[in-house]
C-alpha cells in the first residue's frame, strides 16, 4: 500500500533534485513537474479505494497524535491531491512550450514546489502544518506572479507579497492564541478541545484565521490582490492560481472553520460574504475588456459561489461546492490556458482583438468555448451538474432567506453567462480585424487543453461516481466525531 | 493596572503587530511596507515566545541530566518561532527583490505612482 | 482620510486581541503537550535540547517545510533577479578600511568554525541548523563586504543547496522503508545522551539543514550584491 506521505515527499524530492538535473540540460528540468505529477496521479489512483471508507492517517515519525505531526487522507484530501496532480500535470506540460524567457530552470522549481505546498495543505492533520504549507503554496505563487519581470507582474507581485503577508502574520498570530487557549496544535486535538468550551471565547483566533486564509482564499474583502495578480501572471501561473491556490485556500478555510472549529454562526456569516462576492466579482467582469482581467474576477464570482454553497453546511450543499471547486479547476484552467495562446498570437489581451480567432485557432477555439460554456454551467459539461447539485441541494434545504441569497447568486450566474457567452461570440462569429495576425497553438498546449476539455465533458456527462466520491469527502469536512476518531487514539 | 502589569510582555508584542499593520497600511513607499511587515513578523513572533513562558521556568536544555523537566518552559513555541523566523526572512529576501527590479522599471518605490494597472 | 480608516481597523483588531488576553494567562501554560515533550523527550529522540527534539523529532515535518520556504525564496529571488546581460561598470564604491580587509581575512575562518560548531551541536546545546547557518552566511557576507572580488561559486552553491533538500528528504524516506512504517522515523540508534554522536538522525539533519541554509543565505546575499553593482 501507498503511504500518503509519498504524495509529499516525492515531488518535494524531485524539486530538490531539480538544480542538478538543470547543471546537465536545461529543458530536461521542465520534465521533473510532469515525472511527479504523474507519479501522484498513480498513487492517488492507489490510494484512493481505501481512503473513501475510511481515512488514512499518517504518523509522521511514528509519534502518535497529538504529540507528533500526522497527515490525514482522507477522502477529501487524496480527492484534493488527485486534482493537483491533474491540473498540475496539464499546466506543466503547456509550460514546457510557453515558457521560453526567464530563468527557466527557477520557474519549473517553483512551480513543482507551489503544487508541494499544495498537497501539504490538503494533507495535513496539523494546524502549524498548515501555515508552513500553505507559505510554500503562497510564496511560490508570489515569485512566479512576477516571473517574466515586466511592469504589470513586478506591481502585480509587490502587491499580491504585501497583502499575503500580512495574512499570514494574522494567521500565525490566530494560531498562536489557539496554542496558548489549548496547548495543542493537532486538528482531531483541537477539535476536541473546542467542542467542549467552545462559543465567544474562541472568536478571536477563528477570526484572525479566517481572515489569514482568506486573503489567499480571495474571499471578499481581501481578494484586491486577485484581479492585478490573475491577469499579469504567465498565463500558465494564471491558470494555477485560478485552479489550484484559490481552491487550495478554500479547503483551508472550510477544514478550520467546520472541522476544528465547527463555528456555525462564522458558517452564517460566510454565506452573506459569498453571495456577495458572487455579485461583486460578476459586475466587475462584465465590465471588463481585458480578457485575461475578466476571467480573473469570474474566479472572483466562482469563490463566492462555492463559499455560499459550503456554507449552507447541508451534505449536499458541501458537496455540490466541492463539485463546483471541482469544475472550476477544469474550467478556469482551460480558460485560462486557450487564452493564453490566443493572446499570444493575437498581440494583444482586448477581448476585441479575439474576434474570429475560430478560424485561424480552431482547436484552441472549441475548447475556449468549451470551457466558458461549463462555467456558465450548461450541459452536457461539469459546470451543469455542479451548479444543479448546488441549487436542488440549496432549495431542498429551503427558508426564506436562504432562497433569496441563492437568487442573488443565480443573477451573478446570469451576468456570468451574458460576459462568457460575448466573448464566445466575439470568438466564433466577428469579423477578423484587418492586419491580424494568426498562427496556431503548438502541440505542448493542445495535448492539455483537450486533456482538460475531454475531462469536462466526462465528468459532465457522467456525473454519478464524482458525486458520489464527493459525497464522501463532504461528510470528511463536516463530521467532526468521525475526524476526531479516526485520528485520536 | 494589574491587567497591564500582568500581560506587559503580551501588550509589548501586540504593540508591535499593530505598529507594523499600521505601518503598511498608511505608508507609501514599499520598502517602508516591507519593513512594516518586518516589525509585525516580529511582533507575532515575540507573542508567541511569550505564550510558552511559565514562571520560575527555565531553559528546555538538560545541560545536567539531573535537571528538573517540569521546571521548564515549553519549547513548543520556541520551536514554531523559529520556524516562524526563516519564513519571515524568505518573504522578506523575496519582497526585497522584487522592490529592487520595480526600482529598476519605475525609478520610484512609491506605490502611489506605480498604479499601472487600472481597475 | 487613509489613516483615519486604517486607525479604525487596528482599533478593532486591537480590541480584539486584548480580550483574547484573558483567555491565555502569562506565565501558566495550559499546554497538553509541552510536558509532555520536555519528560519524554531524551527517550524519544535521544536529544537533549528539547527544542531541538521538538523541531527535528516530533516536528520533523514542520521542519522540512520551513526548508522548503528558505529554498522557494532563494530561487524565487534568483529569478526576480534574472538578467540576460550583466551590466558592465566599474565598482565605484569606496574601498574598505584596512580593519576590514584585514579582519575578514582572520575572522572568515574562525565565523566558520563557530558556525559549524553551533549546528554540529545543535543536539547538544541551544543552536541547531538554521542558527549554525545564518551564522556561516554572516561570514561570507564579511568576506563580500571586506574582501571584494571574491564569489561563491554558483555551481558549487547549487548542489550543496540540493544535496542537504536531498539528505533530509532521503532520511525521510529511509525511515519509511528501513524501521518502521513511519516517515522520518528515528531509525538510527540513539546512543547515550551528551555525546555529539547520539540522537539518532538529528545530527545528521542538522548538518544537512545548517550547509544547506549557509550557502542559500550566502546565494541570496550574493544575488542581491551583484544587482547593486
Amino acid at each position: 500500500m501507498v503511504s500518503p506521505v509519498l504524495l509529499i515527499a516525492v515531488p518535494l524530492g524531485l524539486a530538490f533534485l531539480i538544480p542538478l538535473v538543470g547543471m546537465a540540460s536545461r529543458r530536461a528540468t521542465g520534465l521533473m513537474p510532469i515525472l511527479a505529477c504523474l507519479f501522484n496521479l498513480v498513487a492517488v489512483v492507489l490510494i484512493l479505494p481505501a481512503a473513501l471508507s475510511d481515512a488514512i492517517v499518517v504518523r509522521i515519525g511514528g509519534f502518535a497524535p497529538p504529540f507528533g505531526i500526522n497527515l490525514y487522507a482522507g477522502p477529501l484530501g487524496v480527492l484534493f491531491a488527485g486534482l493537483i496532480a491533474l491540473a498540475g500535470l496539464a499546466v506543466s506540460i503547456y509550460a514546457l512550450g510557453y515558457i521560453r524567457r526567464g530563468s527557466i530552470r527557477r520557474y519549473h522549481l517553483l512551480y513543482l514546489l507551489l503544487l508541494v505546498g499544495a498537497n501539504g495543505v490538503v494533507l495535513t492533520g496539523d494546524v502549524f502544518n498548515l501555515f508552513v504549507f500553505f507559505e510554500i503554496l503562497c510564496i511560490s505563487s508570489y515569485a512566479l506572479v512576477g516571473y517574466f519581470g515586466d511592469r504589470g507582474g513586478l506591481e502585480a507581485a509587490s502587491k499580491y507579497l504585501v497583502q499575503g503577508a500580512v495574512g499570514s502574520g494574522l494567521l500565525l498570530l490566530g494560531i498562536g492564541i489557539l496554542y496558548g487557549m489549548f496547548g495543542t496544535l493537532n486538528m482531531a486535538d483541537l477539535a476536541a478541545r473546542i467542542g467542549s468550551s467552545g462559543g465567544m471565547s474562541v472568536f478571536v483566533p477563528l477570526a484572525l484565521i479566517v481572515s489569514g486564509l482568506g486573503v489567499e482564499a480571495a474571499i471578499f474583502p481581501l481578494n484586491a490582490w486577485l484581479p492585478d495578480a490573475h491577469s499579469s501572471a504567465p498565463s500558465p501561473i494564471s491558470a494555477i492560481l485560478s485552479g489550484i491556490a484559490i481552491e487550495v485556500g478554500l479547503y483551508a478555510v472550510a477544514r478550520m472553520v467546520m472541522t476544528v472549529f465547527g463555528a456555525e454562526s462564522m458558517m452564517a456569516f460566510l454565506m452573506f460574504l459569498g453571495a456577495a462576492t458572487v455579485l461583486a466579482g460578476e459586475m466587475c467582469a462584465f465590465a471588463q475588456r481585458d480578457v485575461k482581467r475578466m476571467l480573473a474576477y469570474s474566479s472572483i464570482g466562482q469563490v463566492g459561489l462555492v463559499l455560499f454553497a459550503l456554507s449552507v453546511f447541508s451534505p449536499g450543499s458541501v458537496a455540490g461546492g466541492l463539485f463546483q471547486l471541482l469544475s472550476h479547476t477544469l474550467g478556469k484552467g482551460l480558460l485560462f490556458l486557450a487564452a493564453g495562446y490566443m493572446i499570444y498570437r493575437s498581440g494583444s489581451r482586448r477581448i476585441s482583438s479575439l474576434n474570429g480567432m475560430a478560424s485561424r485557432m480552431p482547436i484552441t477555439s472549441l475548447v475556449f468555448a468549451v470551457g466558458a460554456l461549463s462555467l456558465i454551467g450548461l450541459p452536457p459539461f461539469a459546470g451543469f451538474a455542479s451548479k444543479l447539485m448546488i441549487v436542488g441541494s440549496v432549495l431542498a434545504r429551503g427558508g426564506t432567506m436562504l432562497t433569496l441569497l441563492l437568487g442573488a447568486v443565480l443573477v451573478g450566474t446570469l451576468i456570468e453567462g451574458a460576459y462568457l457567452f460575448g466573448v464566445v461570440q466575439a470568438i466564433y462569429f466577428r469579423k477578423t480585424p484587418a492586419g491580424a495576425e494568426g498562427g496556431r497553438a503548438p502541440v505542448s498546449a493542445v495535448v492539455p487543453m483537450l486533456l482538460l476539455a475531454a475531462l469536462i465533458v466526462v465528468v459532465g456527462v457522467w456525473p454519478g461516481p464524482v458525486a458520489e466520491a464527493l459525497r464522501a469527502a463532504a461528510s470528511d469536512l463536516m463530521d467532526r466525531t468521525a475526524y476526531m476518531g479516526g485520528v485520536l487514539p | 493596572m494589574s491587567f497591564l502589569e500582568s500581560n506587559v510582555y503580551y501588550m509589548g508584542a501586540l504593540g508591535l503587530v499593530l505598529v507594523g499593520l499600521l505601518v503598511i497600511l498608511v505608508r507609501h513607499n514599499l520598502i517602508k511596507m516591507i519593513i512594516g511587515l518586518s516589525i509585525m513578523d516580529t511582533g507575532v513572533n515575540l507573542f508567541l515566545v511569550a505564550v510558552g513562558y511559565s514562571r520560575g521556568g527555565t531553559a528546555p536544555i538538560f545541560s545536567r541530566a539531573a535537571s528538573d523537566p517540569a521546571a521548564m518552559v515549553d519549547p513548543v513555541p520556541q520551536a514554531l518561532v523559529l520556524t516562524a523566523i526563516v519564513i519571515g526572512v524568505a518573504v522578506l529576501a523575496l519582497a526585497l527583490a522584487m522592490a529592487v527590479r520595480l526600482h529598476g522599471h519605475h525609478g520610484t518605490l512609491d506605490m502611489r505612482k506605480i498604479r499601472e494597472l487600472r481597475w | 482620510m487613509r489613516a483615519l480608516v486604517a486607525l479604525a481597523v487596528l482599533a478593532v483588531i486591537a480590541t480584539g486581541l486584548v480580550l483574547a488576553l484573558s483567555d491565555i494567562p502569562f506565565g501558566a501554560p495550559d499546554s497538553r503537550v509541552g510536558p509532555h515533550y520536555n519528560r519524554s523527550g531524551r527517550e524519544d529522540t535521544g536529544a537533549v535540547n528539547m527544542v531541538t527534539s521538538v523541531v527535528v523529532g516530533y516536528r520533523a515535518f514542520d521542519t522540512l517545510g520551513e526548508i522548503t520556504v528558505l529554498f522557494v525564496a532563494a530561487v524565487g529571488l534568483g529569478a526576480l533577479l534574472h538578467r540576460t546581460s550583466r551590466p558592465g561598470g566599474g565598482d565605484d564604491r569606496e574601498p574598505a578600511s584596512m580593519v576590514l580587509t584585514t579582519g575578514c581575512r582572520y575572522l572568515f575562518p574562525l565565523i566558520l568554525l563557530f558556525g559549524t560548531y553551533i549546528f554540529m551541536h545543535g543536539h547538544l546545546t541551544p543552536g541547531g541548523g538554521f542558527q549554525g547557518g545564518a551564522v556561516i552566511a554572516s561570514a561570507f557576507l564579511l568576506v563580500y563586504l571586506g574582501c571584494r572580488g571574491r564569489r561563491i561559486g554558483r555551481g558549487w552553491a547549487s548542489s550543496v543547496e540540493s544535496l542537504g533538500g536531498l539528505v533530509f528528504v532521503g532520511l525521510g524516506l529511509a525511515g519509511l522503508a528501513a524501521a518502521g512504517h513511519w516517515f522520518l522515523s528515528a531509525f538510527l540508534p540513539k546512543g547515550t545522551p551528551h555525546q555529539l554522536f547520539s540522537a539518532g538522525i538529528i545530527p545528521l539533519i542538522y548538518v544537512a539543514v545548517g550547509l544547506k541554509v549557509g550557502v542559500e543565505l550566502t546565494g541570496v546575499i550574493d544575488r542581491l550584491m551583484e544587482d547593486t553593482q
